[in-house]
């Protein structure tokens, strides 16, 4: 009698066994993402978070995890403080291994949270030159301010005869970064920084900005701020009487500005994607965006969507090595791996966590688009 | 020649404040609840012009009529169906801020379902300037806001001086109680100065789109200018509201001769704070006896 019920308890425990290993394996997966859904920068929660889920959903469709991936987003406002609060919710609550962010002061403050935590952080839309530097849980996955100051420097000084630069830059580390780029560069080319004049975030009014600019005879007026008052500051300038060329970095790449009449005219830097790439990753994203939205997908857009891609990539490396999908185990995976196919291009992750890409000039058209003008190296 | 353009674009934005300002003051003086919403009527105002005149093609007079009856009903419902009723259940200030602060989020998510969270502007050749003399630019904008302010101003001072309404509405904010006695209802009386109040933030909301542009998210800004006023120029004062403004919007623009832009915003907040610290009435605030 024991010998019967001792064969079947042993296999209950190993069938028990069996099944409590399959979860485990076959885990869904949730990864977060922290983007300004409300506020005077929600436009671009809006067009992050389009190219995250699109990710999200062919991951799904190609069965590249075990199990489903879902992403849940929370708001950051575009705000240091909010972007905290949203990180902690995400990785002490949601329990992601791997979240996204945006914006320079944002992944600043949350840079941090990731790294105590062990959390994967990707930003793949700020810019500022501090985001190569804030440790091995944090990666760019979009070239930074810097890069995009070197390359439209030369362009407007030496190829375009504009010498004399007025800034206009928001009064965050985005802001700050792109003052001291500019002021390193310009001298170098030959150009010369004849007024810097800092701008609260939450400003609208710009009159009194424009006299200033006025005031300084440049020859071109370079921006740097973000969200709305990128639109509003346009407006304004061109309102008041600066007729000089505008000029500005990616962040200008967005629906509301490249409308904008106004906006005309702007040059501005951008990184380089190759919509051309024959692979049928960057197609489907193409197609499937353009399907969806009824539009072309942007540069933020395929940031996002790789960024997504890069967790599907590494995720099922460790599914494979039977290795669970933590922050720690993400970042080791990256380490190893040498190159990602990414839509739009190929990548490799430098040992700072940042991704080299060309920079193109483009102009804005007019017509919601952008000109291409000089094509990234 | 900066001093001077600083002064014309004081003069453009402290009309635009004195606008915004003129209808809180209205509804706050009058009736003592803190209308949070305030931000969201304006909201409301612009994208309904918006709407009509940018995206229907229907023509400015048209626009207009939409916008101010869009900012009415509002106004209106919002007091007769959420204010009047948490009032009558005795509910505290705070709890009609709340309530108010409530609306003004649920107002600015859904105009960014319909609208989209990205900023809209209407064109029009009214906003661009002319350069009058070497760098003195200014635009046909300016004297159509300061036309539009001092009609409207006129049109409310002869509103409250001279009309039985605004009689009405001022004996409200002295004594809502006592004017029961004289067989006035308050809770009626209220619903005209949440009428008048919204209907005065059409001119700004529908000159802002023009110059500034709207976004959906721009009602927190109006309530900030137009606490700023009120309590600058004094509560229930419209002359106050109006002067407080004006200079809100000179300091604005001025200091900018002498500081960075950065810095032009917490100007208005430092004026605010010494009003506050050593004229707590206001400009033309009363003082009470207790």
């Amino acid at each position: 009698m024991k010998k019967l019920f001792a064969v079947p308890s042993l296999a209950s425990i190993l069938a028990i066994a069996a099944l409590a290993l399959q979860p485990a394996l076959a885990a869904d997966i949730t990864i977060g993402g922290a983007f300004p859904m409300s506020g005077d920068n929600a436009e671009y929660g809006q067009i992050f978070s389009s190219g995250a889920n699109l990710a999200v959903e062919h991951i799904n469709a190609d069965k590249m995890l075990s199990g489903k991936l879902s992403i849940v987003y929370e708001d950051s406002q575009a705000t240091p403080a909010q972007g905290v609060v949203a990180a902690n919710k995400l990785i002490n609550v949601s329990k992601v291994p791997f979240m996204l962010s945006a914006f320079t002061g944002v992944s600043k403050a949350v840079a941090p949270v990731g790294a105590r935590t062990k959390t994967v952080v990707v930003n793949g839309g700020g810019v500022g030159p501090d985001l190569a530097t804030l440790g091995e849980y944090f990666w760019n996955t979009i070239p930074l301010a810097n890069f995009e100051v070197k390359i439209i420097v030369p362009y407007l000084v030496k190829e375009k005869g504009l010498k004399r630069v007025a800034l206009i830059y928001v009064d965050d580390p985005l802001g700050q970064a792109i003052v001291k780029e500019l002021g390193t560069e310009l001298p170098k080319v030959g150009g010369e920084l004849v007024g810097s004049f800092s701008i609260p975030t939450t400003a609208q009014q710009f009159s009194g900005v424009a006299a200033r600019v006025r005031d300084v005879k440049p020859d071109v007026v370079y921006f740097a701020t973000y969200g709305n008052q990128e639109s509003q500051l346009v407006k304004q300038l061109r309102d008041n009487g600066v007729s000089q060329p505008l000029a500005s970095y990616s962040a200008v790449d967005i629906p509301s500005v490249q409308k904008l009449p106004e906006a005309k005219g702007i040059i501005y830097t951008s990184q380089q994607i190759d919509w051309d790439k024959q692979d049928a990753r960057t197609k489907r994203l193409i197609t499937d965006y353009t399907a969806k939205y009824g539009k072309k997908p942007t540069t933020y857009v395929v940031n996002y969507y790789n960024s997504v891609l890069t967790f599907g990539l590494l995720a099922a490396e460790l599914e494979k090595a039977g290795k669970p999908v933590t922050g720690e185990n993400l970042l080791a995976q990256r380490k190893a791996t040498d190159k990602f196919e990414f839509a739009g291009s190929t990548v490799s992750f430098e040992a700072d966590g940042t991704v080299k890409a060309p920079i193109q000039i483009m102009e804005i058209a007019g017509d919601g688009t952008g000109k291409l003008l000089v094509p990234g190296k | 020649m900066l001093i001077v353009q600083l002064i014309f674009n004081g003069l453009q934005t402290g009309a635009l404040y004195a606008l915004i300002a003129a209808g809180f003051s209205l509804i706050f003086g009058m009736t003592r609840i803190f209308h949070a919403a305030h931000g969201a009527t304006f909201t409301i105002a612009g994208y309904a012009f918006f709407e009509m005149y940018s995206v229907a093609h229907l023509g400015w007079p048209i626009a207009a009529l939409t916008a101010i009856a869009a900012a009415a009903i509002f106004g209106m419902m919002l007091d007769r169906w959420v204010y009047a009723i948490i009032q009558r259940h005795e509910g505290s200030f705070f709890t009609v801020f709340a309530a108010s602060f409530g609306v003004a989020i649920v107002v600015q998510n859904l105009i960014a379902m319909a609208f989209g969270r990205g900023l809209v502007t209407i064109s029009t050749p009214l906003s661009k300037s002319i350069e009058l003399a070497p760098g003195l630019f200014v635009a046909p904008m300016l004297a159509i806001v300061l036309v539009c302010a001092v009609i409207c101003f006129a049109l409310l001072q002869y509103l409250l001086t001279r009309t039985n309404l605004g009689i009405a509405l001022r004996a409200l904010g002295e004594n809502p109680t006592l004017i029961e006695v004289y067989g006035l209802t308050p809770r009626k009386i209220s619903q005209f100065a949440f009428l008048i109040g919204s209907i005065l933030v059409v001119p700004a909301a529908i000159l802002t789109a023009t110059t500034s542009g709207l976004n959906p998210s721009m009602s927190h800004h109006v309530m900030l200018i137009s606490l700023a006023a009120t309590i600058v120029g004094g509560v229930g004062s419209l002359r106050g509201a109006a002067l407080a403004g004006m200079l809100l919007g000179m300091a604005e623009n001025l200091c900018l001769a002498v500081i960075d832009p950065q810095w032009s915003e917490a100007v208005t907040f430092v004026i605010l704070f010494l009003f506050i610290l050593f004229r707590p009435g206001g400009v033309y605030g009363r003082a009470i006896a207790t």
